[in-house]
């Protein structure tokens, strides 16, 4: 059997399965809207879980990618246009897949008309839909732009700054979603934005990563010289990113185990909740410290297999990350609540929110893979 | 335009919890939903303990964060101040929930009132199932349905939406007090135009000093709560080294 009917035949295996997975992830949301999201397993306490967490992590990968992609679309640094579009169109499947989470975890998606016929200017959500929806429509009309050969027109770099600009500012919105909840303190106020957008920034470069080794892996092309380049240093890009969500992170441990706010001390109690050595959560050990660890040493940065672990660890980390602020700030009910709940509310996500976080990734991965196929996405001005 | 407020006086409240049954009633509201609830609280241990019960609603807040949170605006505030919900507008996200500083608001996570939809008869041929009780007794999903209800908001919220008390806005539309009110048999419940200097509920905040829960927030609201139920005495003392 020759090399290519293997490759046809794990080519029409892999679209299967991500078919088989779509159409039992449509099942799955068909059943949440016939017959309610009691499906999940949320309550008037844990409001949003795991598809929310998977909408943020999406959403957010989506945003760091488009600020990557806009240092050669933006900021002219031309060696890393052979990437740029393949950058643009990352963001625009998983900003895709987000909004397969987000719908799904909406109780009555048919009434999103209403972001438009009653728009609420004073509400994050809001601003967040509108930017993000925004940067969809944008990125496509970019990358429409790329494909035509279209690469510093004026059009061509206005909508990259538009782009950009909207990456920037989408993850402070999500950020201050939770920020100004006045009444939940332990999401850190303003900060929470902050660490949205480093968030974002190293989600998506670890993506980029993660993306251009198992590319490379399952064509088999060998990087060029300047490829390899380009890799070089977006490695750098991710060890720096890793340094700062570190930072803020061993920021946001110190206030929080300093600090003698009542809301505090009880945050404290269910802070870890996929576990945790001393004052460090599993996720922050395994998905932030490890990695940096890993690339912060040359010979082994310089290792593919490594940057390989390195941004799958962070990627699957920042998620969890994104679980344990979301769980642990809602952890607790409020008010009359605790009447009926327990003071302490556990969550294990239901089959339906994993299918509905399967079926977000499979709508990312068989947008890439036919991407990859049909929109020629390794090309760069003459 | 009057601006409506409420007063519980907790001396006088028994907690009875007649409120939260006449609330239910009145709005149709769904199992494991609370449009009138309480906190209970135990201080002290035994033998020197205390029960603390402070009923609490919808605070219509003036600086309501779940008016501000909410994208569709299916979440505002009419000009007498009632926060109100509109389930068509709803998306179902949930931020007012999440935002509200009060635990009030709850969200359908089903269609209301399951047990009332089952066709299920326990004895073939001689019981109604709940179904046909609710045909025969002429409700709407409901046997006691209050068709009244539906004259401001839908009788029974449909499941993705979330919902929470208005303050019978339906009822003060005719010149009724809100349910809770009207059923406390204590008298607990004040209601009125916090706007008017002459009406009741500004004469009893002026008489005692009220407080509202979580009133750090800057949020406003217009549940407020005056004196305290306390049968216990004690002998004068100065305490001791």
């Amino acid at each position: 059997m020759s090399r290519t009917t293997v490759s046809k035949g794990l080519y029409g295996a892999w679209l299967g399965l991500l078919g088989l997975i779509i159409v039992a992830g449509l099942v799955a949301g068909i059943q949440l809207f016939t017959k309610g999201h009691y499906l999940f397993n949320t309550n008037d306490v844990i409001l949003w879980s795991l598809p929310l967490g998977v909408y943020i992590f999406l959403a957010l990968t989506s945003s760091g990618l488009t600020i990557l992609a806009s240092i050669p679309l933006v900021f002219e640094v031309r060696k890393y246009e052979p990437i740029a579009k393949r950058l643009v169109f990352l963001a625009i499947a998983t900003l895709l897949g987000a909004f397969v989470s987000i719908g799904l975890e909406l109780g009555n998606v048919f009434h999103m008309i209403y972001i438009m016929l009653s728009p609420n200017l004073s509400s994050p959500i809001w601003w967040m839909g509108f930017i993000y929806s925004v940067e969809l429509v944008i990125l496509i009309a970019k990358l429409w732009r790329l494909h035509i050969g279209d690469w510093h027109s004026s059009l061509s770099r206005l909508l990259a700054i538009v782009s950009l600009i909207a990456a920037i500012v989408a993850p402070l919105m999500i950020g201050s979603i939770f920020g100004l909840t006045e009444s939940r303190v332990t999401y850190f106020g303003p900060v929470m934005s902050i660490y949205c957008l480093l968030m974002a920034l190293l989600s998506g470069t670890a993506l980029c990563l993660l993306y251009h080794f198992i590319h490379s892996t399952v064509t088999g092309s060998d990087a060029s010289e300047v490829t390899r380049g380009i890799y070089d240093d977006f490695t750098r890009i991710f060890s720096f990113a890793l340094g700062t969500v570190i930072v803020f992170t061993l920021l946001k441990i110190a206030i929080e185990s300093a600090t003698v706010v009542p809301d505090f001390l009880n945050y404290r109690q269910y802070a870890q909740i996929l576990g945790g050595i001393g004052k460090f959560n599993t996720e922050v050990i395994l998905g932030l410290i490890l990695p940096f660890i890993l690339m912060a040493i040359p010979s082994i940065r310089s290792v593919p297999t490594a940057r390989l672990i390195a941004a799958g660890l962070t990627l699957v980390g920042t998620l969890a990350m994104h679980m344990e602020i979301l769980l642990a700030g809602q952890s607790r009910p409020v008010g009359p609540k605790a009447e009926q709940y327990p003071e302490v509310i556990a969550y294990a996500p239901s089959g339906y929110e994993w299918m509905v976080l399967l079926l977000s990734v499979a709508v990312v991965l068989l947008l890439y893979t036919l991407g990859e196929r049909y929109l020629k996405l390794e090309t760069a001005p003459e | 335009m009057p601006r409506y407020a409420m007063v519980i006086d907790l001396q006088r409240c028994v907690g009875c919890g007649a409120c939260s049954i006449a609330c239910r009633s009145e709005n149709n509201v769904p199992d494991g939903i609370y449009w009138s609830n309480k906190i209970t609280e135990t201080s002290g241990t035994f033998p020197n303990v205390r029960y603390h019960y402070i009923p609490t609603l919808c605070n219509h807040c003036d600086n309501a964060p779940c008016v501000r949170g909410c994208p569709t605006r299916a979440m505002h505030k009419l000009d007498n101040g009632i926060t109100m919900h509109d389930p068509d507008k709803c998306i179902g996200c949930k931020y007012c929930e999440f935002n509200c500083p009060y635990g009030v608001i709850y969200f359908n996570w089903r269609n209301a009132h399951p047990y009332w939809r089952d066709e299920t008869v326990l004895i073939e041929g001689c019981t109604y199932s709940p179904a046909d009780m609710t045909r025969k007794a002429g409700g709407k999903i409901l046997p006691n349905y209050n068709p009244e209800r539906d004259e401001t908001l839908a009788g029974i919220r449909p499941k993705g939406v979330v919902e929470k008390c208005t303050f019978c806005d339906h009822r003060i539309e005719k010149g009724l007090l809100p349910a809770c009110v009207e059923a406390c048999p204590a008298d607990a419940r004040i209601f009125g135009d916090i706007s008017d200097p002459s009406s009741e509920v500004r004469i009893l905040l002026g008489k005692f000093r009220p407080f509202r829960l979580r009133e750090q927030l800057g949020t406003d609201p217009h549940v407020f709560y005056i004196r305290d139920f306390n049968p216990a005495h004690y002998q004068p003392t100065k305490g001791g080294v």
